[in-house]
This record gives C-alpha cells, structure tokens and sequence, in this order.
C-alpha cells in the first residue's frame, strides 16, 4: 500500500515537472545547443550551414562594433545595477515609513513599472529631444541659476536667525525645528518672488539649451550620451519593482531587533549599517543579480530607438546579436550573431560570479 | 458489351485530360498592412474579381503588421513562405540571394517590358529580374503657396538650380518670423536627391564607394543649408521628417514623395500647396532621385507556382494599375500611364502625383537599395550628415571618417 502510495506521487511529481522540462529542453537546452552550433558555422538562413572554426569568433575579436559594444554593455551595466540598488533601497526605506498616505506614497513609486517599456521609451525620445522638456528644464535652471542660489543662502539665513533667536529662550531649539522651516519657507518664497519681479538673479541665455541626448556621438565617461539616455529611462522604469522587493525584505526584518538597537543608544545610521543591511543581504543578491542579467540584456529601449540614434551610439551585446542576425535591409550572419549571443552570456555568469565574491551573497550577512 | 463499357470510360478520361484545366488553386499573398489592405483587397475582391475566377484562383490575403522583412526571412527559411509577396527594393538583395525567390515567368516578362526601366533596375538580381514592381515613389518638392505669397518670393519651380532654390529659401527665411525655409534631416534618402545631381553613384566599378569630389561638393551644400540660413534641423522643430515640418507650417518646403498626399490630406487639408521637381545641379543641369519601390515576388518552394505568377500578372495588369493610379492610393509602375488624364488634372494631388511619377525617369535615378550591406551602407552617410550638422565634425572629418568606414565595410584597400 504504502509503495503503491510513494509510487503514484513519483508519477505525480514528474507529471508536475513535465511541462518545465518541455519547455527547459525545447526553449534553453535545444536553442543552446543549437546556437552553439551555429557559432562555429557560417549561415545565413537559406543557404547549407558550412563548418568554419572558430572564425566568428576571430572575426568578433577584430570587429570594432562589437568591442563597443561589449563596452557599453558592460558600462551601462555597472552604472544602471549600482545606481538602480542604491535608489531601489532609498524608495523602499521612504516606502517603509509608516506615515499617513502610506499607500499613496507605495502607488506613486510603483507606477512607472506598469508602463509599457515601448511607451515609456516613447515618451523619454520625446523628452529628449532638442528642444525637448529636459533640454527646456536644463534652459530655466540655466536662465535662473543666480535666483535658485539667492534663494538657498536667503532660506538658510532665516532658518539660522530663527534658530539664534530661539535659542536664547528655549535650550532645546535645533536648527531644523519643523515651524521654523515652514517659517523660513514662506520667508524665502516671498524674498524670491521680490526679487524675481525686479529680474535680480535671472539672466537671458543668447541661445535656448538644445543639448543632442539621442542623435549624437558625442560620450560622456565611458558611455555615448545616446546611453546615458537610455540609462535614465532603464533606472526609471526598473527601480519600483526592485523597491518592492526591498520592501518585503525589511517587513520581514523583526522590530524587536531595531528596539533593542535603539535601547543600546544606536543611531539611525548605525541601524541601517548593522541591522537593516546584514538583513537585506539576500535581497540584495536577488536585486544585484537581476540587475545584472537584466542590464546586460537591455534590448528593447536601444532597438525601438530606430534611426533616432546612431548604431554606434546606442548599441550593446544583445543588439549587436540582433544586429547580426537580421541586418536591416543586408544578409543574416546568424553565426557571428550566435557567437556573439554565447559571448553575452559567458559574461553574465562572469558578471555574477564576480558579484558573489565581492560580497553580495544569497546568505543574510549578520 | 464490356468491352465497349471500357472504352468509353477511356475516351471520357482522355478527353477529359486534354481539356485546359480549371485549376482553383488558393494562392497566397502577403504583404504589410496600413493603406495597402484596401489596395489588395480591393484588387482581389472587386477590381480582378471575373479574371482570378477565369484563371481559377483563389486569393487567401495575409497582410502582416509589424517588420515584414524580418518575417518573411523567417518564413522563407523555414519553408512557410506565402506563395506571392512584397519585397522591398531596400532589402530585396539578400531575398534574391536566398534563392527563394523564382525569377519573373515569360509570361509576364511582357508586362515587365511595359515598365518604368529604372524600376526593373532595382529588381534585377545576377541578370535576372526577380519581380514585378507593383507601385513606387521617388522624391520632389512641396512648397507652401500662401508663405511665399506672404513672403514676396516667387514659388520653386521646375528651372530651379541649386542656387536659385536656396536663394528663394532663404529669402523666405529672413522675410518672415517663425518660417523656415527647409527642415533638413541626417538621412540619406532624402541627401540622394543633391549628391546623385553631381553624378556621383554610391558604388563603382569595382563594388566600392568613394567619397570624391561631386559627393562632398552635395554634402557641403546640404550641410551648409542651415548656416546660410535656408533650413533648420529637424530635431529643432521638434520633427524627425521634411513632412513632418512642413505638414505643421514651420517651413515652406518639404522634400518628400507621393506619400505627402495622405498626409497633408489630415494633417493640413486647408494648405494651398503645390509640387515641383528636385532642383537642378547648376553645372550639370541634372537632377538627382531615389526611387522606393516594392515588387509582387513569388516563393521558389509555392506548390502553386503557376497560379502564383499568373496572380502577379493580374495584380500589375494594366487594368490592375489603372484602379491604382485612379484611387490615389499609390502611383502605377506602368510606363503608359504617364499619360493618363489624372495626371493632367489641375489639383495638387494629381499634380504631385505626376512630379513624382516623372522623377523616376528624370536625370540621375538610383533605386533606393544598397547591394549586399543594406542599412549598414546608409548608416555610415547618414551618421556623417548627422555629426556635421550637430557641429560634431568638421564636413572634412565627418567625410574623412565616413570614407574609412566605406573602406572597412565594402573591402576597398
């Protein structure tokens, strides 16, 4: 009875596990295989594929395209996965708060990962342009540089003279007491309007801003503007879906430990160092590893870029494979596209392994 | 009595295999979608509707949305390739070299012979042509009768030379506020219509392109277009198209195709504009010109091969080609109808539609496709308009660079 029993879940497992492996096998195994394959061939779709060695990869090597491309890739990789943690975990920490309209607040921060990528790509070429919004945001702050630095030095002078002022009778002043901010504030808002009214610290720009985000050659560090365009765009995008996972991670960090951190006089820096973060070390590796394999995959935002930027400018691992699979209007070279395809993917796994022993492991750290 | 029973059955047989037979063979087609559903389905379903019955076929229509090219890469390597297709003069080389594609049957070589040559240029694939154009576009100018009213500046028009045309630009530039005279882009397609007025070709002899003399003399005048105060970028105006400025009122010309029709129709359906040719070369007196077309192919691997081709025949037929010219939907590749009564009418759409139709036989005419590099050759040129323009190269560098690229890519030495 009891091997009949053990018997029928055997067949249920593998009735369960069935449809993955199809797919596994189909989809990944196979298509690896395949493209393995195809890298030490020359083919192009119609014509019989014919053993050529390792000459797609020499001719990867040598192909100064694809060197840029491994580059941007790599850098853009760096830049996004850093930067894009960083501020997944900042949102997450705001989004933690228990403050009123703390649901709000969670929606907001979410929002743009419900956007379709073609869309918020879209929108973003829109904002690039010429004479795009950003290029007439970067224009005002431009034309108003003088009036915003006024209005720094103005606000911090009434917020200290407050201070001074209340110091004399209450001890327990700080130099940030929520009335005297609101206080300053409105001060300041009104010195600033005064002062805008008689042109004091505005000046005229002899031409609009029209800086070239999309169509240009022009790099920044190690990346094309074009890319850091794109990298906007990705952190954008990707950032609320890394936060929620941030944001599960600390709900299950218990409160108690932060009580008794709290007894023991530690400082809310010092929490976030030896609590929060030990804590948060597997999601760390979750968030850093889809980072990293998300980034060195980014295809979408470069290829539905079109013409509104030059190849060199914008292209990357995965659209150099596609690139070289479906050349617009030229011949397939499916198997330097392969090559180039089982390339990106010995660097993913390098990218994480690397990760790994750098410390962002899947262990809570404490 | 048997005996006599057999031979009748035999003779009924025999007769019956030597008459013509009624194949009903289901074709099909393929194509992208937008305005060209309502062509084909109405070819099929109306306009061909008693020959495809005569001929014994039957159209199934699979218009694809999205990137055809890819699509029918895929579905030609694969073997599931619609029997008859579009293929695109700008990707048709390595279609043709894929040898799915069944050369044009003797049959309707004869319609062939019928068609604007520089049409069956781009076709023509190792001495062979491999389709049939069913339609096409080449480039002209449009220009806005009230602004050069406004402006007191006389209209562009068929004796303009590259001067004369950018002086009258650039009158209207300066005469009136918040007018431009042309929006220029950093695309070859629209490029062509100067560098090939030099009688600059985009290969040579040996398969090479070289950037001489004729081509940087085009490349400084359209560049330089902006500085001297006849145009604006473009990406300025917010556009990424001639169209695109000129359909929003912000300059006085445009340098588009037959394809403005529709536009201007809803984007500006109360401007009063016209349409001439490309202005002339002030030396050599000859004009420059892309022509964009799209054959009817057939699939080496149609089990209905006959009937595909017999198909391709009917769909340029000259009767086929008359409802197209008459719907205005897109210009017949008939030479003959060059003559038609529509192209005679005083309305700027008929207007258009016949500077355009002239332009593939008017002076140096390239088919808009690039050998075996396809989009990596118009890259190179279109990159370097686009770093001299944005001031990011000098015209001597952005050509300089330019060449080395050719040189890389085309194995010139």
């Amino acid at each position: 009875m009891n091997h009949k029993i053990k018997q029928q879940e055997r067949i249920a497992g593998w009735l369960f596990v069935t449809p993955f492996c199809v797919s596994l096998f189909v989809f990944f195994v196979y298509a690896l295989g395949r493209t393995l394959v195809y890298s030490f061939q020359s083919f192009d779709l119609f014509s019989e594929a014919t053993w050529n060695g390792i000459a797609n990869y020499v001719a990867l090597l040598s192909d100064p395209l694809f060197a840029l491309a491994l580059r941007h890739s790599l850098a853009f990789s760096i830049v996004v996965t850093t930067l894009q943690t960083m501020l997944a975990l900042l949102l997450a920490l705001a989004a933690n708060k228990k403050v009123r309209g703390q649901g709000f607040f969670r929606t907001v921060f979410y929002f743009p990962s419900i956007l379709s990528s073609a869309a918020m790509t879209l929108i973003f070429m829109w904002l690039f342009q010429r004479r795009g919004v950003l290029n007439q945001g970067l224009g005002w702050i431009n034309e108003h540089m003088g009036l915003l630095l006024i209005c720094v030095v103005l606000f911090m002078a009434i917020q200290t003279v407050q201070f001074l002022m209340g110091r004399r009778r209450y001890q327990w002043v700080r130099w940030g007491d929520p009335f005297h901010f609101l206080v300053s504030l409105l001060l300041t808002a009104v010195g600033t309007l005064i002062l805008a009214g008689y042109g004091i610290g505005v000046r005229e720009l002899s031409e609009p801003v029209a800086i070239t985000w999309l169509n240009t050659r022009e790099t920044w560090g190690p990346l094309p503007r074009t890319i850091w365009a794109i990298v906007a765009m990705n952190i954008f995008t990707t950032v609320p879906t890394l936060m929620l996972l941030y944001l599960a991670g600390l709900q299950s960090i218990p409160d108690s430990l932060y009580e008794a951190a709290e007894l023991e006089g530690a400082s809310k820096f010092q929490q976030l160092r030896y609590i929060t973060w030990p804590r948060l070390m597997p999601v760390s590796f979750t968030v850093v590893t889809l980072g990293i394999i998300g980034t060195l995959q980014m295809f979408d935002q470069v290829a539905l870029l079109g013409d509104a930027a030059p190849l060199e400018s914008k292209i990357t691992l995965a659209y150099f494979t596609y690139h070289n699979a479906f050349p617009p209007g030229g011949t397939p070279r499916i198997g330097m596209a392969s090559a180039a395809a089982l390339v990106l993917a010995a660097l993913t796994l390098v990218m994480v392994l690397i990760q790994r022993s750098v410390g962002v492991g899947e262990k809570t750290n404490d | 009595m048997k005996t006599r029973k057999t031979l009748l059955a035999a003779g009924i047989a025999m007769i019956a295999a030597s008459l013509p037979t009624l194949a009903n063979d289901v074709v099909r087609v393929s194509g992208w979608g937008g305005d060209n559903v309502v062509v084909v389905n109405t070819l099929i379903n109306e306009v061909l509707v008693d020959e495809l019955a005569a001929a014994g076929i039957t159209v199934r229509y699979e218009p694809v949305e999205g990137d055809f090219a890819q699509i029918l890469t895929n579905a030609l390597s694969a073997g599931t390739a619609p029997d008859v297709f579009y293929v695109d003069s700008f990707w048709a080389y390595p279609v043709f070299q894929s040898g799915k594609i069944d050369p044009v049957s003797d049959d309707n070589m004869a319609i062939a012979d019928e068609l604007i040559p520089s049409l069956n240029e781009a076709f023509m694939h190792n001495g062979q042509l491999m389709g049939i154009a069913k339609d096409f576009n080449t480039l002209a100018v449009q220009y806005d009768l009230d602004v050069f009213d406004d402006a007191g500046v006389e209209p562009p028009n068929e004796d303009d030379d590259w001067n004369s045309f950018k002086s009258k630009l650039q009158q209207v530039q300066s005469n009136l506020d918040d007018v431009y005279g042309l929006c220029v882009v950093p695309d070859y397609a629209r490029f062509a219509a100067f560098a090939l007025a030099t009688g600059w070709k985009p290969f040579n002899d040996e398969g090479h392109t070289l950037l001489d003399d004729r081509f940087r003399e085009a490349f400084e005048f359209y560049v330089n277009l902006v500085d001297d105060g006849a145009a604006v970028l473009a990406t300025d105006l917010g556009q990424g198209w001639t169209g695109g400025c000129f359909g929003n009122g912000d300059t006085a010309v445009a340098i588009e195709g037959a394809w403005m029709i529709g536009f201007l129709r809803d984007q500006a359906p109360n401007m009063y504009y016209s349409t001439t040719s490309i202005p002339k070369h002030p030396e050599t007196g000859d004009r420059g010109n892309l022509v964009f077309t799209v054959s009817w192919s057939v699939a080496t691997d149609s089990k209905v091969k006959d009937s595909a081709h017999t198909l391709v025949g009917l769909l340029t037929s000259p009767k086929a080609q008359q409802w197209v010219l008459e719907s205005g939907l897109a210009l017949p590749s008939l030479e003959a109808l060059g003559d038609n009564a529509y192209f005679q009418e005083d309305n700027r759409e008929s207007i258009t539609s016949r500077v355009v139709f002239e332009g593939a036989s008017n002076g140096q005419v390239e088919p808009f496709q690039f050998a075996q590099y396809g989009g990596d050759w118009k890259a190179i040129v279109d990159e370097a308009l686009s770093a001299a323009l944005l001031k990011e190269r000098t015209i001597d560098d952005a050509i300089a660079f330019a060449q080395q690229r050719y040189d890389r890519l085309t194995g010139r030495q």
